[in-house]
C-alpha cells in the first residue's frame, strides 16, 4: 500500500505537482480566492460579513457617477504613459552604457542606481517632499541650470503627476536596468564582433542588433510598467501622506479604491472599481502580446 | 548539551512559564490595546499602574501594541468586519471614527462609565465619538484652537501681540506684518498660512462662526451661511487683505511648512493646542525665545472663543470577553476623566485636558522655555470661555477627504466662490449616498 503511494508520488508527472503544491495552496488561498470574492463583492452591498445583499450592477453604475473616478482614471492613464515614456528608454540606454564596458566602476553605478528600490518609502517620501519644496533641490537645480522659475511642485494640482513620475523614475530605473541588463547578457558577443568587421558604428549596432534581440525583455518591461502604472498606489500615498495631493491631482485608481473601501466603508463599489481596473490592465496586456506577436508562433 | 539535559531545561522552562501565566491569570485582568502613537500606549499603561495602586483587588494587566496610523485603522476595521482578531481597547482617530459607525457598530457604549464625570468635563468633546445617542470613545485631549505668534516678527513690524483681540485687530496687524522685504513683488513674510490639503485652518473658522460639517441633529450643514462666510473669510485673508498664503506643502504638518516657520516667513498660525509639541520636535530651537501662545481672535463679543480640532478616542470593541466589559469601561473612564489622569494628560503627553477644574493645577501652570518662558496655560484657559462644539456624522470622513483634496484647493488656489465649492462638495456627498438637506 505505502509502496504504491510512494510509486505514484515518484511518478514523473506527479513529482512536479507535489513540488508545486505549497505554491499553489498559497496562490489559490491568497490570490485566486480573494479575486473571486472581490468579483462577487462587486455585485453586493457589502457591509460586514453579516450584512450583504445582491444589488446587481448598482455598484458599477455608482462608479461612473463618481466625479473622482473619471479623474482617477485620467490621472492613472497619464501617469502610466508618462512612466512608459521615461522608464523604458532611460533604463535601456543606461543598461547599454553600463554593459558597453566604457563606464568605469560600472558596478558602483549599478548599485547606486539600484539602491532606491531598497530604500524605505517612508523616508523617501519625506526626502522627496523636501526636494520638491518651493526652495528645494529641484527648483534650485532647474533655475540654476535652465533658468526656470521656481514651481510649487507639491501645492499645484497640475504638477502632481510630474512629481509622481519623478518619484517613480527614481524608484524604478534601477530595477528596469536590471531587467535590460539580464537581456543584454544573452545577446551573443559574436554578433557585435561581426558587425564591427562589417564597419557598423555604435548606433547601428544598437539599432540593428541590441534593440531587436532585446525585444522579449522590452515587452516584459513594458507589460510590467503598464501593470505597475495602473496599480500605482505607494508613490502618491507617501508623497501626499495618504491623500491624492492638492486638488486630488495625484489621485490614482488604487488610491480611490482604497479610499472607497476604508474611508467610505463601501466595499461593493470599491470592488467594482477593482474589477474595472483589472479589466483595463487585461485589455492593455492582451493588445501588447498581440502587437508584439508573443502569442503562439514566436520563441 | 546532552539530550536529557536539554529536555530537563525545556521541561523546567515550560513549568516556570506555565506557573507565571497561572499566577497572573489569577490576579490581573488582561486588557489589550492598539494605538498608533506610542506615547498614548505608555500613557494608558501609566494609568493602569495608577489603577492597580488604588484597586489592588481588581488589578489590570494592560498591554499595548503600536501600529502605524493607517494600518492600525485598517486592521481594526478588517478584524471587526470578520469578527475576530480585534483588541479589547483601541484608539480611533476622529476622522476615522465615523467609518466604524457605518453598518453594524462594533463598539461598546461608555455612557454609564462616563456619567460620574460628565459635569466635570467639557462635554461637547464627547460628541465626535458618539453615535445613535451613545458615547463610544473618550479622547486624550481637548484640542482647543490657539494662535501661535512669532513675537520677533510682530515686534519688528511694530505690533504688540497683546493688542490683538478680534479678527479685525488680527487683519490690521497682519497688514503691518506682511511685507515684501526684498522688493521682488511678492511678500516674504506673511501674517499667516492656510492649509489647502488639510482641514484645521478651515474647520476652526467654520466652527467658530457657528457652522461645521454636521449640526447637533446629525444633519449635514456644509452649505450653511456660516460656512460660506468662513470660507469667504479665508479667501479674503489671501486676496482681499493680502495677509495669508497657502501653507508650503499644503498643510501645517508639511516639512517645508516647518521650514517656513523656522525661517520666520510666517508670523502666526492657528492650530489646536497639541500643535505646541511640533515646535520643539520639528522646528529650530531659535523659535523657542520668540514663539508665544495666545487665545484665538474672536469674531464678535459673546461669540465663540475657540473650538476643538483633531483628536483620538479610545474605544472598547465588542470582541472583548464579556466578563471584562464592566472593568474595561470603568478603567477607561478612570484613565481619561479623573483629575489625576487629566493632569497626566498634560505632564505625560503635553495635551490640554478636557476637565475644566485641572486648569488651575500647579502642574499645568508652569513656565515653558519652548514658549518664551511664558505660562501657556493661562492663555489656553482664557480661550476656553465659549468653546464651539463640533458634531460629526457618518460622512465626516468623506467630508474631510473632500476638504483635504479639492474643496480648499479650489477655494484658495483656484479662487472659486465658497458657495460653488460647498455645492460641489454636497453634490459629491450625495453621489456617495449621503442625505443632504431638503
Amino acid at each position: 500500500m505505502l509502496r504504491s503511494i510512494v510509486a505514484v508520488l515518484n511518478h514523473k508527472k506527479v513529482v512536479p505537482l507535489v513540488f508545486l503544491i505549497p505554491f499553489l495552496t498559497i496562490f489559490v488561498l491568497f490570490k485566486v480566492y480573494p479575486v473571486i470574492l472581490a468579483v462577487i463583492m462587486s455585485f453586493q452591498n457589502f457591509q460586514g460579513i453579516t450584512s450583504q445583499e445582491w444589488v446587481g450592477l448598482t455598484n458599477y453604475e455608482n462608479v461612473f457617477e463618481l466625479v473622482r473616478f473619471n479623474q482617477a482614471l485620467a490621472n492613472t492613464t497619464i501617469y502610466t504613459i508618462g512612466t512608459l515614456l521615461i522608464l523604458i528608454p532611460l533604463p535601456l540606454i543606461l543598461a547599454v552604457l553600463l554593459d558597453s564596458g566604457r563606464v568605469v566602476q560600472s558596478t558602483v553605478f549599478r548599485t547606486l542606481i539600484f539602491l532606491p528600490a531598497l530604500t524605505s518609502l517612508v523616508v523617501a517620501g519625506t526626502v522627496f517632499r523636501l526636494i520638491l519644496a518651493e526652495d528645494g533641490f529641484l527648483n534650485l537645480f532647474l533655475s540654476s541650470t535652465f533658468g526656470i522659475q521656481p514651481q510649487r511642485w507639491l501645492e499645484i494640482s497640475n504638477l502632481s503627476l510630474p512629481s509622481l513620475i519623478l518619484v517613480a523614475t527614481w524608484r524604478w530605473t534601477g530595477i528596469n536596468i536590471l531587467y535590460f541588463n539580464s537581456g543584454l547578457v544573452n545577446i551573443p558577443r559574436e554578433l557585435y564582433e561581426a558587425a564591427v568587421i562589417d564597419g557598423a558604428n555604435a548606433f547601428q549596432m544598437f539599432w540593428r542588433i541590441t534593440l531587436p534581440l532585446l525585444r522579449p525583455t522590452t515587452l516584459f518591461v513594458i507589460v510590467l510598467s503598464i501593470i505597475g502604472g495602473f496599480q500605482v498606489f505607494v508613490e502618491p500615498f507617501i508623497l501626499y501622506t495618504g491623500g491624492g495631493g492638492p486638488g486630488d491631482g495625484g489621485l490614482t485608481m488604487a488610491l480611490l479604491i482604497y479610499r472607497t473601501a476604508f474611508t467610505s466603508f463601501n466595499f461593493g463599489t470599491a470592488a467594482a472599481m477593482g474589477v474595472i481596473l483589472a479589466g483595463i490592465i487585461l485589455v492593455f496586456s492582451l493588445i501588447q502580446f498581440r502587437f508584439f506577436g508573443t502569442f503562439g508562433r514566436e520563441e | 548539551m546532552s539530550k536529557s539535559r536539554f529536555l530537563m531545561l525545556l521541561f523546567s522552562l515550560t513549568f516556570i512559564l506555565g506557573s507565571i501565566s497561572v499566577v497572573s491569570a489569577q490576579t490581573a485582568t488582561d486588557l489589550s490595546l492598539w494605538v498608533f502613537v506610542d506615547r498614548h500606549g505608555l500613557f494608558m499603561q501609566h494609568q493602569a499602574e495608577r489603577w492597580n495602586e488604588i484597586n489592588p483587588d481588581r488589578p489590570i494587566n494592560l498591554t499595548y501594541e503600536q501600529i502605524e496610523y493607517t494600518q492600525m485603522h485598517d486592521n481594526l476595521l478588517a478584524s471587526l468586519l470578520v469578527g475576530t482578531g480585534a483588541p479589547d481597547l483601541a484608539d480611533v482617530e476622529i476622522k476615522k471614527f465615523a467609518t466604524f459607525t457605518k453598518g453594524v457598530l462594533h463598539f461598546i457604549p461608555l455612557d454609564d462609565a462616563i456619567a460620574p464625570y460628565r459635569s466635570d468635563i467639557i462635554e461637547s468633546r464627547l460628541a465626535p465619538y458618539s453615535a445613535n445617542g451613545h458615547n463610544y470613545g473618550i479622547d486624550y485631549h481637548l484640542g482647543s484652537f490657539v494662535m501661535y505668534y512669532n513675537t520677533a516678527i510682530l515686534e519688528a513690524a511694530g505690533v504688540d501681540v497683546d493688542s490683538i483681540h478680534t479678527w479685525d485687530d488680527y487683519i490690521a496687524a497682519g497688514q503691518q506684518v506682511t511685507q515684501d522685504t526684498d522688493g521682488d513683488g511678492t511678500p516674504d513674510v506673511y501674517m499667516t498660512s492656510l492649509e489647502t490639503t488639510d482641514i484645521f485652518s478651515a474647520y476652526a473658522l467654520m466652527l467658530m462662526m457657528g457652522g461645521g460639517t454636521y449640526n447637533a441633529e446629525g444633519q449635514i450643514i456644509l452649505d450653511s451661511p456660516e460656512n460660506v462666510a468662513a470660507l469667504q473669510f479665508m479667501q479674503d485673508l489671501v486676496y482681499e487683505y493680502g495677509i495669508a498664503r497657502a501653507a508650503s506643502g499644503g498643510g501645517h504638518h508639511a516639512p517645508d511648512h516647518y521650514v517656513d516657520l523656522t525661517e520666520g516667513r510666517i508670523a502666526s498660525l492657528w492650530m489646536p493646542q497639541w500643535y505646541m509639541t511640533r515646535f520643539p520636535d520639528n522646528m529650530s530651537s531659535e523659535l523657542a525665545a520668540v514663539e508665544v501662545v495666545r487665545p484665538m481672535p474672536i469674531f464678535e463679543e459673546g461669540g465663540y472663543t475657540t473650538t476643538m480640532g483633531g483628536g483620538t478616542g479610545t474605544v472598547i470593541t465588542d470582541q472583548i470577553d464579556p466578563s471584562k466589559i464592566a472593568l474595561a469601561q470603568e478603567f477607561l473612564a478612570f484613565a481619561k476623566l479623573t483629575y489625576e489622569a487629566n493632569v497626566s494628560l498634560w505632564t505625560d503627553l503635553g495635551f490640554d485636558p478636557m476637565r475644566v477644574d485641572v486648569y488651575e493645577d500647579p502642574a499645568l501652570l508652569i513656565a515653558m522655555d519652548d514658549f518664551s518662558g511664558e505660562v501657556p496655560f493661562t492663555y489656553i484657559q482664557a480661550g476656553l470661555a465659549n468653546v464651539a462644539p463640533e458634531y460629526t456624522g457618518p460622512f465626516y470622513p468623506e467630508i474631510a477627504t473632500i476638504f483635504q483634496t479639492t474643496a480648499l484647493y479650489d477655494l484658495i488656489e483656484n479662487q472659486k466662490a465658497p458657495e460653488e465649492v460647498l455645492a460641489a462638495a454636497l453634490a459629491e456627498l450625495q453621489a456617495m449616498g449621503a442625505e443632504v438637506g431638503g
